[in-house]
């Protein structure tokens, strides 16, 4: 087994036993890179003299005999709507094409602290905005497990690095799934934690009370590794709350017997594939074989997410997208006689037909006139769907349903259709809308070979218990295998 | 839903070509007919999170980023000012 196959836990103790070096593990990651990026596509900076120079810090500490953070010397991509101080932060945009923040997002900062190794960063849907990766106005990256499919998306770049091993570790951010469809997708593990638990400081924001920065990993224990590392309150982040997490890694392996888990009939019915159904139920029995309790539950206001979502999600995205208008960076068009027309032009030229249509649905819904038949609806539909679902998780531990209705699709297959690419999140925008804590991970492979996932959703801080049960779920398939790609 | 897809670019600051005009506006109608879905609802108030209120920083003097930092991104910078076209006559 290759260096950059391993595990960032595995690699941690590799490095602490002398086993490997952290200039030996950057090293086997940049050379997968090197071999599989024009395969892949995942990469839209990369950041290899950063890496090498961090890398040697790390063997520098360990040699003077000094203590290490648990995730020193692991090599991290990083999804490009999260700001690095001197590097290129596009979001994947043309109108942030030349953007270098001036400083470090929280979540980023944490994970240098830890002494982590920055490999680059990674492609996305435009702001954020898709389903695919195919709003990207960089490259197109694919499915790492078969080049003709989708990697998924928003961050479909941090979970193809991960899933191809040009990467440990990823940051990603969920607003509607963003984090856990393309880690389903791809074949790998994705938490979206709980709204609050991780710093936005840093994130371009999209909209802002949903947004979440969570992990992309090839196994539970990473992915609780990264979390544990990058939550906590920060004061630059008013909507950032304190909680305790301290220790949560060390005890995802905690026996899951008496736990209870509930299956919400209205994620298995209409619209999810057979295969994907199938599968989810087959862990279910699995779980249960472990002592785990399975109930059947019901959160009746499941059909109604989607409109809520995007109503609230592109309304904000209306209002924080205002922000780039050519004046203070970014793109500015460059023929213009008046202010308004350098507004007009400049946005008009460096958003993508997806951005457009989110500032025209968010302005249209915050319009004179709408406000209550549709932002206020929305929000008043959030309210409700937050509520059946903590009623449901006073009878369960963790609620089961799969991440998207189906596997990944081919690249091109929905590019022109919405509506049709907005119906893959129809699995995953309530946890958002209720700021819930959830972790995708494989369950399965289906008829076209690509991975199946599931996601396991908590009631708010309880990612411990969700990643107790993933971790157990994990071992009964005996680890996730990461993607193989075939020359 | 018939929208006034022309009204909504300009609120939005945003310039459609003519000839993208339809699709936009076929697009986003069926954007708002799902979106229409939602069934009417009791107004029972919407609200911060009761048991997370948001809590701000003190307001503190405490040194900021420079400035110099923050304008090598502006795209016209002239003595340390953002260039904009003129605004009043």
């Amino acid at each position: 087994m290759e260096l950059y196959e391993k595990s960032a836990a595995e690699l941690g103790r590799m490095l602490r036993a002398k086993e490997a070096s952290a200039a030996e593990i950057t090293e086997s990651v940049l050379g997968r890179i090197a071999q599989v990026e024009p395969r892949v596509g995942a990469y839209l900076t990369l950041t290899e003299e950063t890496a090498r120079s961090q890398a040697a810090r790390v063997d520098e500490k360990l040699a003077k005999g000094e203590a290490l953070a648990p995730l020193a010397g692991i090599p991290l991509a990083v999804k490009d709507n999260i700001s690095t101080k001197d590097v290129l932060t596009t979001c994947a945009s043309k109108i942030l094409y030349n953007y270098v923040p001036s400083f470090d997002a929280f979540a980023y900062a944490r994970a240098m602290e830890q002494g982590m190794v920055l490999l680059g960063k990674v492609n996305m849907d435009e702001f954020a905005m898709g389903s695919s990766c195919e709003n990207s106005a960089m490259k197109t990256t694919r499915n790492p497990h078969n080049p003709d499919y989708v990697p998924g998306g928003s961050s479909g770049g941090s979970a193809a690095a991960v899933a191809a091993c040009e990467a440990v570790l990823a940051l990603g951010s969920d607003t509607g799934g963003s984090i856990r469809q393309p880690a389903a997708y791809c074949g790998v593990v994705g938490l979206k934690p709980t709204y609050g638990s991780v710093s936005r400081y840093g994130l371009v924001a999209f909209a802002s009370s949903l947004d979440q920065i969570g992990p992309v990993a090839r196994t539970v224990e990473d992915a609780a590794l990264l979390f544990e590392a990058i939550a906590g309150r920060d004061p630059m982040d008013a909507t950032s709350i304190p909680h305790d997490y301290t220790g949560l890694a060390a005890g995802i392996h905690a026996p899951v017997q008496g736990m209870t888990i509930g299956l919400p009939k209205e994620y298995f019915g209409e619209g999810v594939e057979e295969e994907t159904r199938a599968a989810v139920l087959a862990a279910a029995d699995a779980l249960k074989a472990q002592g785990v309790t399975v109930k059947e539950i019901s959160l009746p206001s499941t059909p109604y997410g989607l409109a809520a979502y995007y109503i609230i999600s592109s309304a904000e995205a209306s209002s924080n997208l205002a922000r780039f208008d050519g004046v203070k960076y970014g793109y500015r068009t460059p023929e213009y006689s008046s202010l308004t027309e350098m507004y007009e032009k400049t946005r008009s030229e460096g958003f993508g037909d997806e951005v457009k249509r989110r500032i025209m649905l968010g302005t249209f819904v915050l319009s004179s006139g709408y406000y209550d038949a549709y932002y206020k609806r929305a929000k008043l539909m959030q309210n409700r769907i937050a509520a059946e679902f903590a009623e449901a998780f006073a009878g369960c531990d963790a609620i089961l349903a799969p991440t998207a209705p189906g596997t990944a699709f081919r690249l091109g297959e929905n590019y022109d259709n919405p509506l049709k690419m907005y119906a893959a999140d129809v699995c995953t925008v309530n946890i958002n809308i209720a700021g819930l804590p959830a972790v995708s991970i494989p369950c399965g492979t289906g008829k076209n070979g690509l991975p199946i996932g599931m996601q396991l959703i908590g009631a708010k801080f309880e990612e411990a218990k969700i990643l107790r049960l993933a971790a157990a779920y994990e071992s009964l398939c005996g680890g996730f295998a990461p993607a193989a790609i075939v020359d | 839903m018939q929208i006034d897809i022309a009204h909504i670019a300009r609120l939005s600051r945003l310039a459609i070509e003519e000839d993208k005009l339809p699709k936009f506006q076929s697009q986003m109608e069926s954007i708002i007919t799902m979106v229409e879905q939602l069934p009417p609802m009791e107004d029972a108030g919407i609200g911060l999170d009761p048991e997370h209120p948001m809590q701000l920083r003190k307001d503190e003097v405490k040194p900021s980023m420079k400035r110099d930092e923050i304008l090598k991104n502006a795209p016209q910078m002239q003595a340390g000012c953002v260039v904009v076209p003129k605004t009043v006559e």
